[in-house]
């Protein structure tokens, strides 16, 4: 268990915000969540060991997110999750350096098993 | 010689204060006398008549004549006519006439003497009223209009007395004692139909209905318009018209227009007059034109829907991706070595709260995309700008469209229907976003106001695209005119019919404060 690892949550949905923090408190991770990607980027404090966004949120997207990640150098992985999954958005993602993208609504263990193997990488 | 001059002329005097024309001849027929009212009524003067001979003088134009009626006379004695004879200034007189041969006295011959009566007056008035009596009947019989006859006397005997007996408010007296509006009903008794009565209410014969009162025909939601006759009637309502429902003989649904009126000389009587419109194809006509009005939104809506396939399903997919991972965090809460059951009654709450998110979401696609006859009910305006917003939350976010509202307090509610009125905001806001999507992104805003006007609610939305650039085209609202290559085209005709079949209107035009669009709906309130 990596306890003392940090996960952002960036969704602006409120309730699955909550889900998932709860979701990945319950495996044992300490989660933060964030509304949208610019309220994420201001606080850039380098505890982060994975981020799991959204691909639609106000201002900056979950996937132009990797791209601003990355300016700034940071490699952190990201896990993109999306409820409108389709080819287009899926190779978007992946050409922009997603760790992984994930279908709204996903398995738990799905989300998990793309966090362990992010944080493992 | 002298004394019977004298005589003569006494007696002619006496005659000239009769008011009938008194014309007396001699059995040759000569005129030997002719009162002042035989000169007014023939224009001869005595000196100009006497002397000559009658049946030349006045001969008869119409009736037997005089030759006939003067051989006639020896044998009986007298006769009694009506002929019409022509005065001095050519006008034809109508007379009543007397004529009464008096025998010979010893010593002088015998004589006729004639009282005529000059009825032309009251003949011609009589023909008048017989005119306007077949005019009125030849109306009543022949017009598409159902007529009835009603003797109101008895139900005036029964009413009146309420009166005298302190009854102040006879419509809410009347609506407690439905007994006695069926015996007014009953009482009411019916002089005459016409023809097209027989054919709507489905008499073979006039005995089907005259004769009998009026009970049959009126079913019980329609008494209260009976009531409002009643009431009309003893207030003296010179006329009384309403849209109502009533029996035919074989029990069948008549709708109808339904009128009273009183002439002053009925009212005298107790004599009402009612007229029956049938407006059961006019009515059929308007509920067949808003059942296509109501299918042709409700295609739109579905249209629409099919546009927002994506964005429902994101909207869904959001409460059951937290649903699962909820789901997922309880399972693993019970898994621990000592399960963490406050975690798991707090996933559990979360669970619940998003499942009826869901349910939500379903529902108002469910209500948009159902087909279903349009209901009016009282709604707030405000409310409905915030549902719009709502079920096009997610469109207007990934648009980047800011909306800006400013919602008046106080509005009046509007009696409408909820899923039209819906409809058309969303097409409104959808409309708006699409003008502004490839224009000026970073400006990309939908204002939307509500606020009150004369009798009337209006909505306002103004969006920040490229607008219309002070030319409105004239066809914006009629069917398929669009300049957009996406189906939403199709909605400013059918918006405008929806506002229209609520009494309201929908504008088109330029925002006032530079380039945009302003759609404003006006929506009359409740009275």
């Amino acid at each position: 268990m990596a306890a003392d690892t940090l996960i952002s949550v960036v969704e602006d949905d409120e309730s699955l915000r909550a889900a998932l923090v709860g979701l990945l408190r319950s495996f044992g991770y300490e989660a933060r969540g964030f509304a949208s990607a610019d309220d994420y980027l201001s606080v850039r404090d380098g505890r982060c060991g994975c981020v799991i966004a959204d691909v639609h949120l106000p201002g900056t997207s979950g996937i132009a997110l990797i791209g601003r990640l990355r300016d700034l150098g940071y490699s952190v992985p990201v896990i993109v999750i999306t409820a409108l999954l389709g080819p287009a958005v899926e190779r978007e993602a992946h050409d922009r350096g997603a760790f992984c993208v994930l279908a709204k609504p996903f398995e738990s263990e799905a989300l998990i098993d793309c966090v362990e193997r992010a944080l493992a990488a | 010689m002298r004394d019977a001059e004298a005589d003569r002329s006494e007696g002619a005097g006496i005659l000239d204060l009769v008011h009938d024309g008194v014309i007396v001849r001699d059995l040759a027929g000569t005129i030997v006398e002719w009162n002042a009212a035989a000169a007014h009524q023939y224009g001869w003067t005595r000196a100009e008549a006497v002397g000559r001979k009658q049946a030349e003088l006045l001969p008869h134009m119409r009736g037997e004549s005089f030759e006939a009626l003067d051989a006639g006379l020896e044998a009986a004695g007298s006769w009694e006519g009506e002929v019409t004879r022509r005065a001095r200034d050519g006008r034809e007189r109508v007379v009543e006439l007397r004529w009464s041969l008096r025998a010979s006295a010893a010593g002088s011959a015998g004589r006729i003497v004639e009282t005529g009566r000059d009825v032309t007056d009251r003949r011609a008035t009589e023909a008048a009223l017989r005119l306007n009596d077949y005019r009125f009947r030849n109306l009543f019989e022949a017009m598409a209009v159902s007529f009835w006859e009603i003797d109101f006397n008895r139900v005036g005997a029964l009413l009146l007395p309420l009166r005298g007996a302190g009854v102040a408010d006879l419509r809410a007296y009347l609506a407690d004692h439905p007994e006695l509006v069926r015996e007014a009903m009953r009482v009411a008794r019916v002089l005459d139909v016409n023809a097209r009565t027989l054919s709507l209410f489905g008499a073979a014969s006039k005995d089907e209905i005259v004769g009998d009162g009026v009970e049959r025909f009126w079913p019980e939601a329609s008494v209260p318009l009976f009531v409002e006759a009643l009431a009309a009637t003893l207030e003296k309502q010179p006329h009384l018209i309403s849209e109502t429902r009533l029996l035919d003989l074989q029990g069948r649904e008549i709708e109808a227009l339904f009128t009273v009126s009183w002439s002053a000389e009925s009212r005298k009587q107790g004599v009402v007059l009612l007229g029956v419109i049938d407006i059961g194809d006019r009515l059929r006509a308007e509920r067949m034109l808003r059942k296509v009005q109501a299918d042709l939104a409700h295609a739109a809506r579905v249209a629409t829907l099919g546009e927002f396939t994506a964005s429902i399903a994101h909207e869904v997919n959001q409460p059951l991706a937290a649903i699962s991972a909820n789901a997922g965090a309880g399972l693993r809460w019970l898994e621990r070595p000592e399960p963490d059951l406050d975690e798991v009654g707090a996933v559990l709450a979360r669970i619940a709260a998003d499942s009826r998110r869901a349910a939500d979401i379903i529902q108002r696609v469910r209500t948009m995309a159902q087909r279903r006859e349009p209901e009016r009910a009282e709604l707030c305006v405000n409310a409905l700008v915030e549902e719009t917003i709502a079920f096009l939350r997610h469109d207007l976010d990934s648009h980047r469209v800011a909306v800006a509202l400013s919602l008046a307090g106080g509005l009046p509610p509007v009696h409408a229907d909820r899923v039209q009125i819906q409809q058309v905001l969303v097409n409104l806001a959808v409309n708006a976003m699409q003008a502004m999507a490839g224009y000026d992104e970073t400006a990309a805003r939908l204002d939307i106001a509500t606020e009150a006007g004369p009798q009337a609610v209006r909505i306002l939305f103004e969006d920040k695209g490229p607008g219309f650039g002070g030319a409105v085209p004239e066809r914006l609202f009629d069917g398929f005119f669009t300049t957009k290559a996406s189906g939403m085209g199709m909605g400013l005709p059918i918006c405008r019919s929806i506002i229209e079949a609520h009494g309201g209107h929908i504008e088109a035009g330029d925002r006032p404060d530079g380039p945009g669009a302003r759609f404003v709906v006006t929506l009359p309130v409740l009275a």
